[in-house]
């Protein structure tokens, strides 16, 4: 009976028990047919709701994008085309059904360019600094040498061309399109015959981090002077200036390809941080990074404030009982593994287990082993609903952080967090209990 | 260059206008992908999918899946979900993936049904073209799936026990009005409670919108059907097949434009009868206006209407009422031309009707026909305004094409 059917789902203990390669088929996306509801949008359709290869693509100042695919990949475009960054930037290149199968859609390209550039100069705006050439999965299984027709584009139009591959077939793979879209997105940079020592460039997002992050003053503290992100850049020139960093500083794995990338090409060397949400990591993370500088980084201040945060937080509102999920700027074990520790409840959680996130799910598990772990993209999330803990004989959750557990919870009080501006340390910390703080005052949440 | 879209873009394609028709009828919905076409048919074209759950999935396509052409994974995984799920019937739409590597969707098919035991209905669709080719095939597939005729089976059932074939059926005995090809995309309402009401207002008193408000059962009892209303020229196909074998007769409307919509068209339209009648006495009129009549060197004003074919054929009526009514005379001065991007029947045009291949096609139609007004699509006036149109516009919204609900709405993420 249709009625009868539970999302699936598994505690952390018996997650734990099974391992990851233990891990049930319907926690492998690759295992299933993926559920599109809202709260999977983010899987199938990245650029929906935060960045996807095509606004990703835009992030070199003063560019534009070729889309070349049939009219469905580009169509979700409409979106975002009006917004006024992205205003105008957006050409296409639509493919028919003989292109598809043999590819003659390539020799066309340099033409599209060459017309596209003419449409900015009929509307008396300045010549882009590059072309984004945006493929599909179409090109991936075509096998299109991309990087040959992007030089011809560049000889025939004097602009550079770049690739930006949006292979949803290759997702799962050793350089997923995210991953790659951010190699092509510093691929304009060049090598410099000196670089500055107190100049540093943070990578990893396609907009800035929060202005208040402790990340800048901490980095000024010890001598560097300019902290350069992609996003901050306004112009192609201070784009350039990006070449000229002693040091990248990664704080999202996706940006790693990248970084090596760069490491290789320019010689500019990188040090990876994660996102990290306990506070007593954040500082372990400092201080491993002033040893890897050279130069010890005091974050007392920093600590001091978010510690108190969470306690006067706590003190407000008392153990409440938390859903999370993973389209939020966090990853929802690691931020699960803080709220529990912090003395709160994290009954239900919706996640994809991965190897990052499996060493937060194993200690997690010893604190919280009724905590259920739920995959969005799972088939039976059809079924999912508010009953589940009434049936498991526990709370429903007072407060949820995600934009998934608010598809799920319309009617709970919770944060979405994932605002464009990228949370980091003890600010992103600060900033998520005060955005709880507002959203559950109006609640009568308070703790008598 | 053809197919280079400079100021527009891509319109819905073809697997969201097969998975809108087949959207509330409780199947399994599988979108042959690696993801992002779910996710563009999801969060973009089906304005339902925010408030209505319905079982759409993707079926996930790797590199190797494609390479490889691992049919039977697909099938293990549609039967895995079915199990959870217990849809209806299954549906299989294909993308530019399967297009690509040549998976054989009738292949599919057989596999699925034979797998599951329930039917399961294919959409060739491509992804290069337009939302109208989808919905044409998932029309016609549906209804030879699933209406039943008198000896209580489909007629695909029936191809294959041929001893069962019988006469066709003469004539409909059936009560309602059936409304076919209504879709979100179509009509830009994502429920049927507007479309029902508009029916109402247009004198059909018992109206079943097919695929909206509606289920499977409405096309299963096709006999309680007495006659059809084709909305669109992706029902076509499917009307012609229900009057054959059903006695269903059909005529076609489109009772769904918006009030504003007829309301602005009308007040523009007023606004160059005006001024022609100025030109006529020979009474100074804004010189725009006159400089646009002497580079048309015509007397006759003209009035461009872009959508469907449907859609635009049915304002050309009301307007040709409205200025019957206000100036009878008048009638044959104003010359009011349809064109549309999407399919066209060649029943149902007029001359100086004409199809739209693509951007090019109608800047040049922009900059040697010179027209007055053009009722269309707002995201299509930046081409205009760049083609140098200089006429008077009106905003008829087709989400198809911008993605705009009738109230203005974007629906995505609201």
């Amino acid at each position: 009976m249709i009625d009868m059917i539970n999302a699936f789902y598994k505690t952390t203990k018996e997650l734990a028990k099974l391992g990851l390669v233990g891990l049930p088929d319907e926690m492998k996306s690759n295992e299933h047919l993926i559920y599109s509801s809202p709260a999977t949008l983010y899987f199938n359709s990245p650029g929906a709701k935060g960045f996807g290869v095509k606004r990703a693509g835009l992030a070199v100042p003063e560019s534009v994008m070729l889309l070349v695919s049939p009219g469905c990949c580009g169509r979700n475009t409409s979106l975002f085309r009006t917004a006024p960054e992205y205003k105008n930037k957006f050409f296409f290149q639509l493919l028919d059904d003989t292109d598809i199968v043999t590819g003659r859609h390539l020799t066309k390209i340099p033409q599209a360019a060459e017309e596209l550039l003419q449409v900015i100069e009929n509307e008396d705006r300045p010549k882009p600094s590059a072309i984004m050439i945006c493929i599909t999965c179409v090109d991936a299984l075509l096998g299109t040498d991309m990087e040959r027709v992007c030089r011809k584009v560049t000889e025939k139009t004097g602009v550079p061309a770049v690739a930006c591959y949006m292979y949803a077939l290759t997702r799962e793979k050793r350089l997923p399109p995210m991953a790659a879209v951010r190699t092509s997105v510093y691929s304009l940079l060049e090598k410099q015959e000196k670089r500055n020592s107190a100049d540093m460039n943070i990578l990893g997002y396609f907009t800035p981090l929060f202005d208040s992050s402790e990340l800048y003053p901490l980095m000024k503290s010890i001598g560097i002077k300019n902290i350069r992100e992609l996003s901050r850049c306004k112009t192609f020139e201070e784009y350039k200036e990006l070449s000229k960093a002693n040091f990248n500083l990664v704080l999202n794995p996706e940006a790693r390809a990248a970084a090596q990338d760069i490491q290789d090409r320019l010689g500019i060397p990188f040090i990876e941080l994660l996102r990290l949400y306990r506070i007593d990591k954040i500082h372990n993370q400092y201080k491993l990074l002033g040893e890897a500088l050279g130069s010890a980084l005091d974050d007392t201040e920093y600590f001091e404030n978010a510690r108190k945060v969470i306690d006067d937080f706590k003190a407000k509102y008392g153990e409440l009982t938390f859903s999370v999920g993973e389209i939020a700027n966090a990853d929802p074990i690691e931020l699960s593994l803080m709220l529990v520790e912090e003395g709160f409840k994290v009954n239900e959680i919706f996640a994809t287990i991965g190897e990052l996130n499996y060493r937060f799910l194993k200690r997690l598990a010893e604190l919280s082993p009724d905590t259920r772990v739920y995959s969005n993209l799972s088939p039976s999330m059809m079924y999912y609903t508010e009953m589940a803990d009434k049936e498991a004989g526990t709370e429903p959750p007072n407060v949820f952080i995600g934009s998934d557990p608010l598809y799920y919870h319309p009617s709970t009080p919770g944060v979405e967090w994932c605002d464009d501006n990228q949370p980091f340390g003890y600010d992103g910390v600060i900033k998520l209990f005060e955005r709880l703080d507002q959203a559950l005052s109006n609640n009568n949440l308070i703790k008598d | 260059m053809k197919k280079l879209l400079k100021y527009l873009s891509p319109f819905a394609p073809d697997q969201s206008g097969a998975c809108g028709v087949l959207y509330e009828l409780g199947g399994l919905i599988v979108i042959c992908d690696a993801g992002g076409c779910s996710g563009n048919i999801c969060g973009f074209d089906e304005p339902r999918w925010f408030t209505k759950k319905s079982a759409v999935f993707s079926a996930g396509l790797r590199d190797m899946d494609a390479i490889m052409g691992r049919d039977d994974r697909l099938i293990a995984k549609l039967t895995k979900a079915q199990n959870q799920i217990q849809g209806k019937f299954t549906a299989i739409i294909a993308t530019p993936v399967p297009a690509v590597i040549g998976t054989d969707m009738k292949a599919l098919k057989r596999m699925a049904e034979k797998k599951l035991g329930i039917p399961c209905i294919t959409a060739n669709a491509i992804g290069t073209r337009y939302y109208d080719e989808g919905e044409e095939e998932a029309w016609l597939n549906l209804f030879k799936e699933f209406a039943i005729n008198e000896n209580g089976t489909s007629n695909v059932e029936e191809s294959t026990n041929k001893e069962n074939i019988t006469s066709k059926a003469e004539k409909s005995t059936g009560i309602y009005t059936g409304i076919l090809g209504a879709t979100p995309l179509e009509t830009g309402y994502s429920t049927a409670e507007p479309l029902i009401s508009a029916c109402n207002a247009a004198g059909i008193h018992d109206p079943i919108i097919y695929g909206m408000g509606s289920d499977l059962e409405v096309i299963r009892n096709i006999k309680n059907i007495k006659r059809n209303l084709v909305v669109s020229v992706a029902g076509i196909k499917t009307a012609e097949y229900l009057k054959e074998e059903f006695g269903i007769p059909y005529t076609v409307g489109f009772p769904f434009i918006p009030d504003t919509v007829i309301e602005q068209s009308i007040a523009s339209v007023r606004r160059i009868t005006e001024d022609q009648q100025n030109l006529t006495n020979n009474r100074k009129i804004p010189e725009i206006s006159q400089q646009n009549l002497m580079n048309s060197n015509i007397s006759k004003r003209k009035i461009l209407i872009i959508h469907t074919q449907f859609a635009a054929n049915e304002l050309r009526r009301i307007l040709r009422e409205e200025i019957a009514k206000a100036d009878p005379d008048n009638v044959n001065n104003i010359q009011i031309n349809a064109a549309t991007f999407f399919k066209e029947s060649s029943n149902f045009t007029e001359n100086g009707d004409f199809p739209l291949s693509g951007e090019d096609e109608l800047w040049e139609t922009v900059t040697t026909d010179h027209y007055d007004l053009i009722i269309a699509d707002g995201d299509i006036k930046r081409l205009l305004d760049a083609a140098g149109y200089n006429g008077a516009f009106v905003d008829y919204p087709h989400f198809a094409v911008s993605g705009r609900m009738n109230d203005d709405s974007i629906m995505f993420f609201s």
